[in-house]
């Protein structure tokens, strides 16, 4: 039976749609289990005591675990590490790539188009292959172990994000507003900075959300280059996971991902406003 | 490189195309190519000069900026002709290990993919045709693990249908013993769904959105039932947006590595996984660099498709 716009608003009770809703509340229930359920079973452990098997709750609850962590020393310097790349990273990736942006989006040159796709290449190559590679020429540059290779590794896994998006944000701006703001008189640089930068903020700001949580989530290549010199939160949890409780690893998971929850709620209503998918669209 | 330029669909529809408005001057063509060279510069340097690099060194040319790791790598075949050596290759395609890592690479792969790319679709469909709160709810249910980092989101995986886990304790309580399905493939591609669903629904939901409800409803009033509007009128005009959402996620999930490493077995797993023992654990980095241009290979192909859909929306586009 097809649905029509009629049907929708009045639809008979029939045992077509009973069973129609039914699929689609198991359906929901099934995501709701997929999705949610290995996030809430983990948020629990966090404050669990003894937990026996195959009871569905812990047996006590404690926040013992929570004092282990802010104990630790290591797990300390990793916040720190993770706090300190992460800011640097959108900074310099900001730099680098938000100029490039606005040239994908305002001018035409040569090139431009084998550039857009050599950006694309970054993505296109499996990230684990690609810091095998460059490990080779991290010996020998002397960037192992070091901020700067790190620094790099991370820019790398940011530049697709910081100019596609704001490219396409860039893009969107309507040249007409630009050339009015002109013809009244502003100069170039005036009408950037109060026309064409605040109506492609949403568009910058997704960058820089989704560059930051690229840098504070990145662990392979971090692991790689960086360990064990450098510990940022994300590396420290594959040696948290081998060796401390389990409890304990529930609460610095519930610690690394605060700050992804807090600014993808902040940035939410622009990524799911289509920022992030107009981004992906290059042409 | 090329003179016919396609402009951004995005432009064309919003506005002028740079040049048309006014005259090409070459002084703003070459102001746009030096603003644009930066990134550029970087991944030359960082990733198209390392690959380069690599694949020499995968092939046994072991001098110059290749010598610091040919001399603490193990096992290092070295060129005994003057284009290098497929002896590295050789070793890891006769390697029953490699081959069948490179098995269940392709299987996770593919199996993960479509099954993202149908659950993506199933509530972009459900999102565009009925709407309303439950549409929404599934939605947002789905973007969830864009919040989470990838680490968290894979433990977290492995606990959940570990032996002590959630679904063996629901089912032990009714007296059903279920399998432990942590450190199997099964998590692998769980935790490859989980955590590649966002960005397919984003991307497959805001294709869907942007096809016109009066295509729909004129289909409709030709007589066309829902599957049949759906399959030859609603996915085709979401089309390109549906192949890069495949895409991305098939990329994404050949190369990756956390996922697998935590809640995969230790041996078979996916390449990203060996790849990383056999670099730091093994201290084999040529065979690490064989692995490595293989994931290349096959992501390449997958990528051509990318670079296709895109090309042929910019075709379209500029037809229109």
């Amino acid at each position: 039976m097809a649905i029509t716009a009629a049907s929708r608003t009045r639809r008979p009770l029939t045992l077509d749609s009973i069973v129609r809703s039914a699929l689609v509340g198991l359906f929901v229930v099934l995501m709701v289990v997929f999705i949610l359920g290995p996030l809430l079973w983990l948020g629990v452990r966090a404050f669990a005591g003894n937990w026996t098997f195959p009871n569905l709750l812990p047996d006590d609850w404690t926040l013992r675990w929570w004092q282990v962590v802010v104990n630790d020393g290591a797990l300390g310097i990793a916040v720190q590490n993770s706090l300190f790349f992460a800011p640097l990273t959108v900074l310099v990736s900001a730099i680098i790539c938000l100029p490039a942006a606005y040239a994908f989006a305002r001018f035409d040159f040569p090139g431009r188009r084998f550039f857009l796709i050599s950006l694309f290449a970054t993505n296109a190559f499996p990230k684990m292959g690609l810091f095998v590679t460059l490990a080779a020429l991290f010996y020998a540059l002397n960037l192992m172990n070091t901020v700067l290779g790190i620094l790099v590794v991370h820019v790398l896994g940011t530049v697709v994000f910081m100019t596609w998006i704001p490219a396409a944000a860039f893009a969107a701006v309507p040249r007409n507003l630009e050339e009015a703001a002109r013809d009244a008189g502003a100069s170039k640089l005036r009408v950037f900075a109060s026309v064409t930068l605040p109506m492609a903020l949403p568009g910058i700001i997704v960058a820089a959300v989704m560059s930051f949580l690229a840098s504070f989530d990145e662990a392979q290549g971090t692991y790689l280059v960086g360990a064990p010199a450098f510990m940022t939160m994300p590396t420290q949890m594959y040696s948290l996971v081998l060796n401390y409780p389990t409890q304990v690893a529930a609460v610095f998971s519930i610690l690394l991902a605060i700050p992804s929850v807090a600014l993808m709620l902040a940035a939410h209503k622009h990524i799911l406003g289509g920022q992030l998918a107009e981004g992906f669209q290059i042409k | 490189m090329t003179t016919t330029l396609h402009k951004p669909a995005e432009l064309q529809q919003t506005v002028p195309p740079a040049g048309v408005t006014r005259p090409k001057r070459l002084g703003q063509r070459a102001v746009g190519f030096f603003m644009a060279l930066p990134p550029i510069l970087l991944i030359a340097i960082f990733v198209g000069f390392p690959i380069v690099l690599a694949f020499g060194f995968s092939i046994g040319l072991t001098g110059g900026l290749n010598h610091t790791i040919a001399t603490i790598g193990q096992n290092v075949h070295e060129a005994d002709a003057w284009w290098g050596t497929l002896a590295a290759y050789q070793e890891m395609f006769t390697n029953k290990r490699f081959l069948g890592d490179l098995l269940v690479t392709v299987i996770v792969t593919l199996v993960s993919t479509a099954t993202v790319i149908f659950l993506a679709l199933g509530i972009g469909l459900y999102l565009k045709l009925k709407g309303g709160r439950m549409a929404r709810l599934l939605s947002g249910l789905a973007i969830v693990p864009l919040f989470i980092p990838v680490v968290i989101a894979s433990w977290a995986i492995l606990t959940f249908y570990s032996g002590t886990g959630f679904l063996r304790s629901v089912f032990a309580l009714f007296g059903v013993d279920f399998p432990v399905w942590a450190f199997t493939m099964v998590t692998v591609i769980i935790g490859s769904v989980w955590t590649s669903l966002p960005f397919a629904v984003l991307m497959v939901s805001s294709g869907l959105q942007s096809v016109p409800n009066a295509m729909i409803e004129a289909a409709r009033d030709a007589g066309a039932g829902s599957l049949r509007t759906i399959v030859s009128v609603i996915v085709p005009m979401a089309a390109v947006p549906i192949i890069i959402a495949t895409t991305f996620t098939a990329i994404g999930i050949v190369g990756s590595f956390t996922v697998p490493y935590f809640t995969g077995p230790n041996s078979p797993n996916m390449l990203g996984v060996d790849m990383s023992n056999y670099f730091s654990a093994f201290n084999q980095p040529q065979q690490s660099a064989v692995m490595a241009f293989t994931v290349f290979l096959i992501a390449s192909g997958i990528a051509a498709l990318y670079v296709w859909a895109n090309f042929r929306s910019a075709k379209e586009q500029g037809k229109a």
